[in-house]
C-alpha cells in the first residue's frame, strides 16, 4: 500500500476541518485514509487527454436564478430556536482567535 | 384494522384509497392504527426514529373533512397514504437528526419540498425513519440512535443508507416511504428488503429542504411495494422547485406507460456487469433470469458495454466525500447541533464538538475530501474524477441510442449480518452497480424479482432510465411485477395485526 | 521614517487594490429571498439559506448578476459568457456554510481598466514625471498639461456573498483581543458582494486613493450600491509592496486592511511604504502578513503573518448551475448603462465650456451634476445662447456651494431642497450682473436655502443691490478722500497698501452696496492721477 498520507500530514487536515483526535485516532485515521486513496487509484490512470469535466449532471440547465422579490424571513425567536447559546438576540460563542482569513 | 384483517400500511394505495372512499374506515382511523401499530412491532426493528401522531392526526382530518365535503381526491392523489420520511428530511417542529448525534436534539423550523408535496398530495405523515450517519453507509449500522433491523431476517442489515424507510416499507407499516439516494441508497435497502425503490434522474426531486450529503449526487425518491405506489409517490413529489436551481419540471405522469407491457421495449443488458467479481450466484441468476422473464413478455434484449462503469466506484469516492466534507462543515456548534460544554475559545469548542458529534465514518468522509480538495491533490483526484464523470454519462448516452432501458444487478449480493462488513473499502463495493448511475445523473429503480436461492433473502433488479426518461423503467417494472408479482409484507410481519 | 519624496528616490511602491462593494440597492440577498437592510434588529432578516441550516439551497439574485455586469461593462471589462460559483472552503463563525460562495479562476468579469487624471501637487508623487513631455507616456501612464493620465488595469470583478457580523464581547471596545465571547448576527450574510481586483498598477497612495474615488462614482452612477465606506457597504484592502528602483521583481507584499474612508487608504498606505522602506533600508525583511491600520495612533499594526498560501479547498459549486450569459442578456444590461462620469465630463467641456477640471469635479457627484444639467437647460430656456456665458458660474456654484451644503447636511435631498435650477439661474445673473457682489452672493445662496424664496426676491428685501452708479461712488469716494488728507499723502508717498483703508471706508459708507470694482477703480484714478 502507499503512504499517500502521514500521520503528520492527518493532524494537518484534522485541524483544518476542525476536528479533534487523540493520537490513537489520529494512527487508526492515516491508515484507513491511505487505504480508500489507494483504493481510488483507477481515477488515476485514466487517460482523460482532452475530456471536459462534468461539474454539474444537469444537461443544459444553465443561468438558473430568481427575481429580487423579497420573502419572509424567520422572527429571532425561530432564528436562534437551535442555538446551543445566544444573547441579546444573537448566536453566542466564545472568543475567536484569529481572523476569517483573505476576505 | 380493516375487515380483511390487512393493516393499512401493508396495503397498496388503491386498495386503502378504495377502502376511505367506500367508508369502510377513515383516514383517522388510518392515522390513528398505523401509530400504534409501528409503537406495537417496530420496536424490536428500529425503522422509525420519532413519531408525528399529532401531524398524522391532523392531516387525517383534512381528508375526512375533504371526503366528507366532496372527493376524496379533492384531498390530494396521496389522500390518506401513510408515509415516513427518511430522517434526513426537514418537516417543520419535528427533529431531523440525520442519525447523528450532532443533530440529535435539532428542531426543523422549515419543511422540505419533497415532504411538503408530499403532504400538499394528502399523505399521513407518521414519522422519520432511520438511516445510515449522514446517509454515510450501506447498512443502517452508523446510526448514532442503534440500527436498523432487516424485517425478513433481524439479523441482518436493511441496507442503507435508507435502511429504515426500507424496513418500514417491507414490513407493512407504511405503503409509502422517502428515502434519498447518492450512490444507492434507495435501490439497495429496496433490494436487501424486497420491495421497489426509487431513484429519479437528477433533478426530477427537489433536494431543498433534505440534508445534503453529495449535492450533485444526491436525489429522492420513494420505496413502495408496489411499481404503481411508487409511481404516484414520485408524481407527488417531483417537478421543478424555485428553491432548487438543479430541479427540473418533468411534467410527467410516472404512471403513464404501467400497463403498456415490454412488447418492442429494447432492455440492455451488459454482459460485463453479470461476471463481475464479488457478484453471487443466486443474484446472478435472478438478475439472468428477470430478463428472460422480459424477453418473454415481449422485450428485446441487447448487450451493451459500460467500459467506463469500473472507474466509477474511485470516482464516487472522490466526489461523494469531497462534496460531503463541504456539505458538513456547517455543523460547527454555532448556529445549531452538539455543542460541547465548557470551551472558554471557538476552535475548541469546534474542535470537540465536531469529534463527539460525527461518527467515525463521517470523520472519515470528511477528512477524505479535505485532502481530496487540497492543493495539488484537486488535480490528481478530484478534477479527473469529474472527467471521468463526462465519460460514464457518455457511456451512457451511447447505450441510451440502442436501448430504452437498462438492466442489472443492484447489489452484489443479498442482505449481510450485522458486523459482517468491517473493512469501509469493502463496505463501499456495496454500491457497484449503482454508482454509476449517480455519477451520470439518470434514473435507476430496484424491483424485486424472488429470493436467492442459497440465502432465501430478498433480490432486487436495477433497472435504469435515460436522463428524464423515468417513464421507461417503471414501465419494464411493471412488467416484472407482473411476473412476480408485487413486493411481499416480509413474512414475519406478514401476520402481526 | 523619511519623507515619501526621500524614499521614492530609491524604491517603487507597488500597490494594488481589492476592492468589495456590497449590491445594497438590491431588495434581497445574493442566495435567498431575505430583505437587505442595514440596521435591522439582530437575526431578523435571516432564513434557511443564509443561516446555512442543514439541507437548504442557494438560487442566485438574478439583479446581482445584471448588477455585476454592470459593474463590469462601466469598467470596460470583458464579460465572460462562461463562468461558475465555487465554493471556498473555510470554518469562521460569520460564515453560516463554512464556506463563502465565490467565484473560480473565471469571473463575470475579467480584464478591465479605469483611466485616472492626477494633477496638481498630487502629480509630484510620480515618480520621473519630470522626464515625460505632455503627450509623452512611460509605465502606465500618459503626461498631460498639468499631470498625468494613469491607466490602471482592473483583474477581474468577481460575484460573492457577504458574512454576518460579529461583536466581541468580554474585552475592551468591541475589540477582538481580550474578548471572551463573540455575539454573531447573520442579517448581513448573504449581502451580494462584488470583489474588484486591480493589477499591481498603481504607484502611489494617491493614485490609490483616486482610482477609489473613481470607482465610487461608477458605481454610485450605475447606481448599484449606496457605497458607504462608513457603513461597510464600500471596502478596500491595499496590497503593498516595495521594490528598487530600475527592477523589476516583485517585492514581499503586504496585505492592509481596514482603510474605511479615502483618507485612510491613502495614508494607510503612505504609512506602509514608509514602514516597508525603512525595514528594507535597515536590512530587515518584510513578511508576508496582513497588516491593520489604525488611523488614530497612525500605524499599522499585525493581524495574521501568512507562512503559506492559504488552502481554501475551492471547487465549483454544485448546487448552482452554471452560467451561459445570452448575447441578449448582456446587451440588455448594456443598455441600462447610465452615461458614466468620464463621458459626462467630457460632455460638459464640450457642450458647456468647462475646463477639464471644473467638469471633473462636477461629475464627482451624480446629484449635483443633474443639478448643474438642469439650471443650464434653465438658463437657455431663458437667455438662449447668452446663458453660454453663466457656465462657469454655475459650475461653480455647484461644485463650492451646493457641494458644500450637501457634504454639511448630508440628509439633504437636493431635488426636494428650496434651491431649484431657476433659483440658482437667478442667483448666478445677480451676480453677474453686478447686481450683488459674489460675497452677497453667499449670503443669498443661504438665504434661499433657509426662507425658500427667490434670490431677487431676497436682494430686494435686505437692499442689498450694489450700487454701481459712477457718479453717486465717485462722490462717496470724493469724500472720503477729502476727509483723510494725511492718508492720501501716505499712499501718494508709497504706502499703496492703504488702499483697502480707503475702499473699506467708501464700503461703510454705502452700508456694503457699492460696487467694490468701481469703488477700487475710480479710487486708483483719483490716488494715482
Amino acid at each position: 500500500m502507499t503512504q499517500h498520507l502521514t500521520e503528520s500530514d492527518v493532524r494537518g487536515i484534522a485541524e483544518y476541518v476542525r476536528i479533534g483526535m487523540t493520537e490513537d485516532e489520529v494512527a487508526q485515521m492515516t491508515v484507513d485514509l491511505n487505504a480508500i486513496i489507494d483504493s481510488l487509484s483507477p481515477i488515476t490512470e485514466y487517460d482523460l487527454e482532452g475530456v471536459e469535466p462534468t461539474f454539474h449532471p444537469i444537461g443544459v440547465l444553465v443561468n438558473v436564478m430568481c427575481e429580487d422579490l423579497e420573502r419572509d424571513s424567520f422572527t429571532q425567536e425561530v432564528a436562534l430556536m437551535n442555538a446551543p447559546k445566544q444573547q441579546d438576540g444573537c448566536f453566542l460563542i466564545p472568543s475567536v482567535l484569529g481572523d476569517g482569513g483573505d476576505r | 384494522m380493516t375487515a380483511i384483517g390487512t393493516p393499512f400500511g401493508a396495503m397498496s394505495i388503491r386498495q386503502l384509497q378504495a377502502g376511505l372512499a367506500a367508508k369502510e374506515f377513515s383516514a383517522t382511523e388510518v392515522a390513528a392504527a398505523s401509530i400504534e401499530r409501528i409503537e406495537r412491532d417496530d420496536a424490536r426493528m428500529h425503522a422509525f426514529l420519532e413519531l408525528t401522531a399529532d401531524m398524522a392526526a391532523d392531516a387525517a382530518a383534512k381528508v375526512d373533512a375533504a371526503l366528507a365535503a366532496g372527493s376524496l381526491a379533492d384531498a390530494g392523489p396521496l389522500a390518506g397514504v401513510p408515509v415516513g420520511f427518511k430522517d434526513n428530511m426537514n418537516l417543520l417542529n419535528t427533529h431531523t437528526t440525520c442519525a447523528s448525534n450532532m443533530l440529535a436534539n435539532y428542531l426543523s423550523p422549515y419543511t422540505a419540498t419533497c415532504v411538503a408535496y408530499t403532504l400538499h398530495a394528502g399523505a399521513l405523515p407518521l414519522g422519520k425513519l432511520n438511516m445510515d450517519e449522514f446517509a454515510f453507509g450501506s447498512s443502517t449500522e452508523t446510526s448514532a440512535f442503534g440500527p436498523t433491523l432487516n424485517p425478513w431476517d433481524f439479523e441482518r442489515v436493511p441496507g442503507g443508507s435508507s435502511g429504515g424507510s426500507a424496513a418500514a416499507v417491507a414490513a407493512g407499516l407504511v405503503p409509502v416511504a422517502l428515502g434519498s439516494d447518492t450512490g444507492g441508497s434507495i435501490r439497495q435497502p429496496a433490494s436487501f428488503c424486497g420491495i421497489v425503490g426509487v431513484k429519479p434522474t437528477y433533478g426530477v426531486v427537489s433536494r431543498y429542504g433534505v440534508v445534503a450529503f453529495g449535492s450533485s449526487l444526491d436525489q429522492v425518491g420513494p420505496f413502495a411495494r408496489t411499481v404503481e405506489d411508487a409511481a404516484l409517490a414520485l408524481n407527488a413529489i417531483s417537478g421543478f422547485d424555485e428553491h432548487d436551481c438543479t430541479s427540473q419540471a418533468a411534467d410527467v405522469d410516472f404512471t403513464a406507460n404501467l400497463a403498456e407491457g415490454v412488447r418492442g421495449m429494447r432492455i440492455g443488458v451488459v454482459p460485463a456487469f453479470m461476471e463481475a467479481e464479488g457478484l453471487t450466484d443466486e443474484v446472478r441468476d435472478r438478475v439472468a433470469e428477470a430478463a428472460q422473464k422480459l424477453a418473454d413478455l415481449g422485450a428485446e434484449l441487447v448487450e451493451i458495454e459500460l467500459p467506463n462503469a469500473k472507474a466509477a466506484m474511485s470516482a464516487y469516492y472522490v466526489l461523494g466525500p469531497c462534496e460531503a466534507f463541504s456539505n458538513l462543515a456547517r455543523f460547527d456548534s454555532v448556529r445549531y447541533g452538539y455543542c460541547d460544554p465548557g470551551h472558554a475559545d471557538l476552535g475548541a469548542q469546534y474542535e470537540a464538538s465536531r469529534a463527539k458529534g460525527f461518527g467515525p465514518e463521517a470523520r472519515r468522509r470528511i477528512m477524505l475530501g479535505s485532502y481530496l480538495l487540497s492543493a495539488g491533490v484537486y488535480d490528481t483526484y478530484y478534477y479527473p474524477a469529474q472527467q471521468v464523470r463526462t465519460l460514464i454519462t457518455q457511456d451512457y448516452e451511447r447505450a441510451f441510442q440502442k436501448v430504452d432501458c437498462i438492466l442489472t444487478p443492484v447489489s452484489p449480493r443479498t442482505a449481510f449480518k450485522f458486523g459482517e462488513i468491517g473493512d469501509p473499502t469493502q463496505m463501499y463495493l456495496s454500491d457497484m452497480f449503482t454508482i454509476s448511475i449517480n455519477i451520470a445523473g439518470n434514473g435507476g429503480m430496484s424491483v424485486p424479482v424472488g429470493l436467492g436461492a442459497n440465502t432465501n433473502l430478498p433480490v432486487g433488479v436495477q433497472l435504469i432510465s435515460p436522463a428524464f426518461k423515468d417513464v421507461n423503467m417503471f414501465r419494464a417494472a411493471a412488467a416484472l411485477e407482473s411476473v412476480y408479482g408485487p413486493a411481499p409484507v416480509a413474512p414475519q410481519f406478514a401476520g402481526t395485526h | 521614517m523619511k519623507k515619501l519624496e526621500e524614499i521614492l528616490k530609491t524604491w517603487e511602491p507597488v500597490i494594488g487594490l481589492e476592492i468589495h462593494a456590497e449590491l445594497t440597492t438590491l431588495n434581497t440577498k445574493m442566495f435567498c429571498g431575505c430583505k437587505l437592510e442595514f440596521g435591522a434588529a439582530p437575526n431578523t432578516h435571516t432564513c434557511p439559506v443564509c443561516l446555512g441550516l442543514p439541507g437548504a439551497l442557494p438560487v442566485p439574485n438574478r439583479a446581482a448578476i445584471e448588477s455585476i455586469v454592470l459593474a463590469g461593462l462601466a469598467t470596460n471589462c470583458d464579460i465572460e459568457k462562461h463562468s461558475m460559483f465555487y465554493r471556498k472552503n473555510y470554518m469562521y463563525p460569520d460564515m453560516a456554510k463554512n464556506f463563502q460562495t465565490t467565484q473560480g479562476p473565471i469571473a463575470f468579469c475579467m480584464r478591465g481598466h479605469l483611466d485616472l487624471d492626477v494633477d496638481g501637487a498630487n502629480a509630484d508623487e510620480r515618480y520621473g514625471l519630470a522626464d515625460l513631455k505632455p503627450g509623452e507616456s512611460a509605465d502606465n501612464i500618459t503626461r498631460t498639461e498639468d499631470g498625468y493620465v494613469a491607466h490602471v488595469g482592473i483583474t477581474r470583478i468577481h460575484m460573492e456573498e457577504d458574512a454576518g457580523k460579529m461583536v466581541h464581547i468580554g474585552g475592551g471596545e468591541g475589540r477582538i483581543a481580550g474578548a471572551t465571547h463573540s455575539l454573531v448576527d447573520y442579517n448581513r450574510a448573504g449581502t451580494p458582494l462584488i470583489e474588484l481586483v486591480t493589477e499591481p498598477d498603481l504607484r502611489t497612495p494617491e493614485e490609490a486613493r483616486l482610482f477609489m474615488q473613481k470607482l465610487r462614482q461608477i458605481y454610485l452612477a450605475i447606481g448599484i450600491s449606496d457605497c458607504s465606506m462608513e457603513e461597510g457597504s464600500l471596502r478596500c484592502d491595499g496590497n503593498v509592496s516595495l521594490r528598487r528602483r530600475g527592477t523589476t521583481e516583485l517585492g514581499t507584499k503586504t496585505e492592509l486592511k481596514n482603510m474605511n474612508s479615502f483618507k485612510n487608504l491613502h495614508d494607510g498606505l503612505l504609512y506602509e511604504i514608509c514602514r516597508q522602506a525603512q525595514v528594507l533600508e535597515e536590512g530587515g525583511i518584510i513578511y508576508q502578513e496582513t497588516r491593520h491600520w489604525d488611523p488614530t495612533a497612525k500605524r499599522t499594526i499585525v493581524m495574521r503573518v501568512k507562512e503559506s498560501a492559504d488552502d481554501y479547498r475551492l471547487f465549483p459549486e454544485p448546487d448552482l448551475a452554471p452560467y451561459d450569459l445570452s448575447d441578449e442578456f448582456i446587451e440588455s444590461v448594456r443598455a441600462k448603462l447610465p452615461e458614466l462620469p468620464d463621458d459626462k465630463a467630457a460632455r460638459f467641456q464640450q457642450e458647456f465650456g468647462l475646463s477639464a477640471y471644473d467638469a471633473r469635479h462636477l461629475v464627482e457627484h451624480r446629484s449635483t451634476a443633474q443639478f448643474f444639467e438642469a439650471c443650464m437647460s434653465d438658463a437657455e430656456r431663458e437667455l438662449g445662447s447668452a446663458a453660454a456665458k453663466l457656465a462657469k458660474p454655475l459650475a461653480n456654484l455647484a461644485i463650492n456651494d451646493v457641494s458644500g451644503w450637501l457634504n454639511a447636511n448630508p440628509d439633504a435631498v437636493l431635488d426636494e431642497s428650496p434651491l431649484t435650477p431657476n433659483r440658482a439661474v437667478q442667483l448666478v445673473q445677480l451676480v453677474a450682473d453686478g447686481t450683488i457682489s459674489s460675497k452677497q452672493g453667499k449670503e443669498v445662496f443661504a438665504a434661499v436655502i433657509e426662507e425658500d424664496a427667490d434670490p431677487k426676491a431676497i436682494v430686494e428685501d435686505r437692499g442689498m443691490q450694489q450700487v454701481s452708479d459712477t457718479g453717486a461712488i465717485e462722490a462717496v469716494v470724493d469724500a472720503v478722500l477729502a476727509e483723510n488728507p494725511d492718508k492720501v499723502e501716505q499712499y501718494q508717498g508709497g504706502k499703496t497698501g492703504l488702499i483697502g483703508f480707503f475702499v473699506g471706508q467708501c464700503m461703510k459708507r454705502m452700508q456694503g452696496k457699492g460696487n467694490p470694482q468701481i469703488i477700487n477703480e475710480l479710487l486708483a484714478n483719483k490716488l494715482d492721477a
